[in-house]
């Protein structure tokens, strides 16, 4: 067995019930592992035509080489499918510990494939795989699912990946989930693995991961799990999680949702998240080899326990004005068992509350159900409708694309106040988006470029802590400062102005955006977890990877290599997208949604992000990430850079390759919009002194743009 | 450990004797009401003794029950008992005590392999080893425990006796002073 990794992908055909190995190697090696390798299996594997419900599609789990060991966070599997809600790369994380079980029995992937005739599940015990029969537990729930496969097996030990009704009933959003409370949630792969047949992966390993030096990978790990230790946010995580995070969030009006925002009152009256931990909260939890435990266990009597962590909080509650405390953690633990993304029924349900406020639908299209406010009734009535697909649910269950088409049809234009419904859906390229970040810049760019049409894999945290910290919760005024500044010395060092940092301002946001996303690479292609980067304050970095895969690889290892194939991850992923269809006009925020002010909260009054504006963050980025200005599709030489040269023969033959020319650059020269993010490359420097070493891809776009300028 | 008069090889009576000549001995204490359940106890353990990371070969099991979405987790290890079942037991003779660490520990080339000392211990914690077919178990590394350096919270702890569940009585007592503090029985 190789040093670090389990050695061998498994695909599993569902549709002939064979069983095939590819050694890992043979993509770790150039894409490191998890979403890295998973890219380029998922590229390898599906085109615009594949049917993101049909056997054609495949579902990839994967782990990367620190998943499982002692590094910290390395708890991650990444899962990475065709997403039936965009048509484009489905992909999520989860934690817990399924892929770290994975690996010790010797494998690296799971890829599902084709479709099975009748309900099944996957068993891999070590080097035995089978599949098996699923009908006893079709049609459970999560929770209930997963403890009975595992009584059936007589073992406790199993750790098993599952999904619940929703995925069965192939509800365009459903996630899988492992554990109490580990859920991939976004983009649909529950529904991908319901349309396999597959119901759950069940695994158990006992062949260990092998290290090569292991005194010295136990000294770089365990120099990392005391390097978060001493990180002021963990002090706070460590304690209480995100608690302060989201009331934070929610006070500052981020997440207090698209038109629940604009009348709602201030939220955090109406319901302290640490006094309902008080009230139910039993224990801190966690994935796998964490030092910081930031899920929050409850149990709540009468209904049941789960758990809850992060934007878990305000979605189900904040923005649908629901502040029934109650009912929000009955229906984010229904959303746990039944399967199904917490994020997209949330927005789903807020969007026709809005309609309903409008007056554009009334209870002849929802079933009977007044969409109002917080209604009880409503929220919990049209959650059962769409997981059981039944009436109004069904169309609901399709997306949000297909309900906006279905209530077209049944209502006139006029009523509708001369626009579709869809204009009133808080979506980027059909996936739900949560809160109304993008009236907020940063995170504006970070939702338009984002690899799945959500914001969490490339944003801007700068601006998250800049605009949160003066009603953060629990931070004395010296505490706030001294966060504040020192995000706005990383704005300036990044993106080469203090506009960079300032919440008004556009320029320079898409260099955070850029290094965020970077950094988000590393773990994300390791396997580890991206709360432990800068993403949270807790500073785990290249060096760190780089330190522990070198003594557990068994040889040398470097952060540049690391960040390097980062962004050939990023841009395979692009290039990926850019083939299944996606544009430089797909990457957008709603329209409803250009130069509306914040509504609610410490910004009132303030932000709101203008076309143009994100149109210049926009170029901005995609000089830095070298993608053609025109398409957003990655430049023949972004690719060849990164070794990507048959991607590029394969986009060249599909006619969509671009190259870089200098007519590009003296165009964007030429575009007042354009021209000063060119112009302030000599000002950057002199004020950063050059950029800090790992922002390599930056740089190099930044000094070939200018030489091409000037030859 | 050097081969000296420290190590007592045969019966718990000559414990008593250990004891006279090394009075303190720092145990493992676990409160499992602190963990949370990420098994870095487990990572890291496998890794140190093992040379491998495979929580299946730690010598520190995290027992983990979730039955209705209640999840429950129990570090289990070794717990150094003072009149160890498994040393009494062990038909080859093959378990001793160290008396540096106060260790019981396990001398692979006497080992047979039969489980007894699985068998006996009341809770579970030694096992077998499928790799060589020896009697593994906690031997507190050697007197400085992988675990406790690596639990964020302090849910596994090398103490000595006085401060074993000092935790504990210190909750309890800030629970009764609260208790004085607040209610009419006041004592000043």
């Amino acid at each position: 067995m190789p040093y670090l990794y389990g050695g061998t992908i498994l695909r599993v055909d569902l549709t002939k019930g064979e069983i095939k190995t590819v050694p890992t190697d043979r993509y770790a090696s150039k894409y490191v592992g998890a979403r890295g390798t998973n890219a380029r299996l998922l590229y390898e594997a599906v085109d615009a035509s594949t049917d993101p419900l049909g056997p054609e599609n495949i579902v990839c789990f994967g782990s990367g080489p620190l998943t499982g060991t002692t590094f910290p966070g390395c708890s991650r599997t990444d899962v990475m499918t065709k997403s039936p809600v965009t048509g484009l790369i489905g992909d999520c994380s989860f934690g817990g510990d399924w892929s770290a079980e994975l690996k010790n029995a010797g494998w690296d992937h799971v890829v599902l494939e084709g479709k099975s005739p009748h309900p099944v599940y996957v068993y891999i015990r070590n080097d035995k795989v089978e599949i098996r029969d699923a009908r006893p537990y079709w049609g459970l729930p999560n929770y209930e699912a997963q403890a009975k496969i595992r009584a059936d097996l007589k073992n406790e030990n199993y750790k098993i990946v599952s999904i619940g009704p929703a995925g069965e009933n192939l509800v365009t959003y459903a996630s899988v989930h492992s554990n109490i409370g580990n859920s991939g949630s976004r983009t649909g792969i529950g529904a991908v693995m319901g349309s396999k047949n597959c119901k759950a992966i069940v695994v158990r390993g006992t062949k260990g991961i092998a290290v090569a030096d292991p005194d010295a990978f136990l000294e770089a790990c365990g120099e990392a799990h005391m390097h978060i230790r001493g990180t002021e946010a963990y002090a706070e995580y460590h304690q209480i999680g995100l608690l302060a995070d989201e009331l934070a969030y929610v006070r500052c009006g981020i997440e207090c949702g698209g038109d629940a925002h604009e009348t709602a009152p201030s939220f955090d009256d109406k319901f302290e998240y640490s006094d309902f931990n008080k009230r139910y909260g039993y224990k801190r939890t966690g994935c796998m080899g964490c030092p910081v435990h930031c899920m929050e266990a409850y149990n709540v009597p009468d209904i049941g326990a789960t758990i809850i962590s992060c934007e878990l909080y305000p979605q189900l509650g904040a923005e649908l004005r629901n502040y029934d405390e109650r009912l929000w953690y009955h229906m984010v633990m229904q959303c746990h068992k039944q399967g199904v993304d917490n994020t997209s029924v949330a927005t789903i349900l807020q969007w026709l509350m809005t309609l309903w406020e409008l007056g554009i639908i009334d209870e002849s299209i929802t079933d009977g159900y007044r969409m109002e406010w917080g209604n009880a009734e409503a929220i919990e009535g049209t959650f059962w409708n769409i997981v059981n697909r039944k009436g109004f649910g069904d169309i609901l269950a399709q997306g949000m694309r297909v309900a906006a088409d279905y209530m077209d049809d049944m209502i006139s234009l006029e009523a509708r106040g001369g626009q579709s419904t869809y204009y009133h859906a808080m979506q980027v390229n059909n996936n739900p988006m949560y809160g109304i970040v993008g009236r907020f810049h940063g995170q504006a760019l970070a939702y338009s470029v984002g690899r799945r049409s959500d914001l969490i894999s490339d944003l801007d945290m700068t601006e998250f802590l800049i605009v949160s910290a003066p009603v953060y919760p629990i931070w004395d005024d010296a505490t706030k400062q001294a966060y504040t500044e020192g995000e706005q010395a990383e704005g300036l060092r990044l993106g080469g102005t203090p506009e960079a940092a300032d919440p008004e301002g556009y320029k320079g946001k898409a260099a955070l955006v850029h290094d965020m996303g970077m950094t988000i690479g590393l773990p994300d292609t390791v396997g580890t977890c991206k709360w432990h980067t800068k993403f949270l304050y807790m500073y785990i970095d290249a060096p760190h990877y780089a330190k522990a895969l070198t003594a557990g690889l068994g040889r040398a290892v470097s952060p540049e290599e690391l960040v390097n194939a980062s962004l050939r991850m990023r841009n395979l992923e692009r290039a990926l997208e850019n083939k299944l269809g996606r544009r430089r006009e797909n990457d957008t925020i709603p329209e409803k949604e250009f130069d509306k002010k914040v509504a609610h909260g410490y910004w009132k009054g303030k932000l709101g992000t203008s076309r143009e504006g994100l149109e210049r963050m926009k170029s901005e980025y995609y000089l830095i990430r070298g993608w053609d200005l025109q398409t957003g599709i990655p430049y023949k030489e972004t690719l060849l850079e990164y070794g990507l040269d048959d991607v590029a023969a394969d986009l060249a033959s599909l006619g969509i390759l671009p190259e870089r020319t200098e007519t590009d650059t003296v165009r964007a020269m030429k575009d007042p919009t354009l021209a000063y993010i060119l112009m302030d490359e000599e000002e950057k420097r002199a004020r950063a002194g050059g950029r800090a070493a790992g922002s390599g891809n930056g740089q190099k776009g930044a000094v070939e743009t200018e030489s091409a300028v000037s030859s | 450990m050097a081969e000296s008069n420290s190590v007592v090889t045969t019966s718990p009576r000559s414990l008593d004797e250990g004891r006279q000549a090394i009075p303190e001995y720092r145990r493992l204490m676990v409160e499992p009401e602190k963990c949370t359940g990420c098994r870095t106890c487990e990572l890291f353990c496998s890794l140190k003794n093992q040379g491998e990371v495979n929580p299946a070969r730690s010598r520190i099991h995290v027992v983990r029950s979730q039955t209705d979405g209640v999840i429950t987790t129990v570090p289990i290890v070794c717990q150094q008992c003072d009149d160890p079942l498994c040393m009494a037991m062990c038909p080859a003779g093959a378990l001793s005590r160290n008396l540096e660490t106060f260790a019981v520990v396990v001398d692979t080339d006497k080992c047979l392999g039969c489980r007894t000392c699985v068998e006996v211990c009341p809770f579970g914690a030694p096992s077998v080893d499928p790799r060589t077919g020896k009697s593994d178990k906690c031997d507190l590394c050697g007197g400085d425990p992988t675990c406790v350096k690596y639990c964020s919270q302090e849910a596994i702890k090398f103490v000595f006796a006085e401060e074993e569940s000092m935790t504990r009585k210190r909750d309890m007592a800030d629970k009764y002073l609260e208790h004085l503090r607040t209610s009419s029985a006041r004592v000043v």
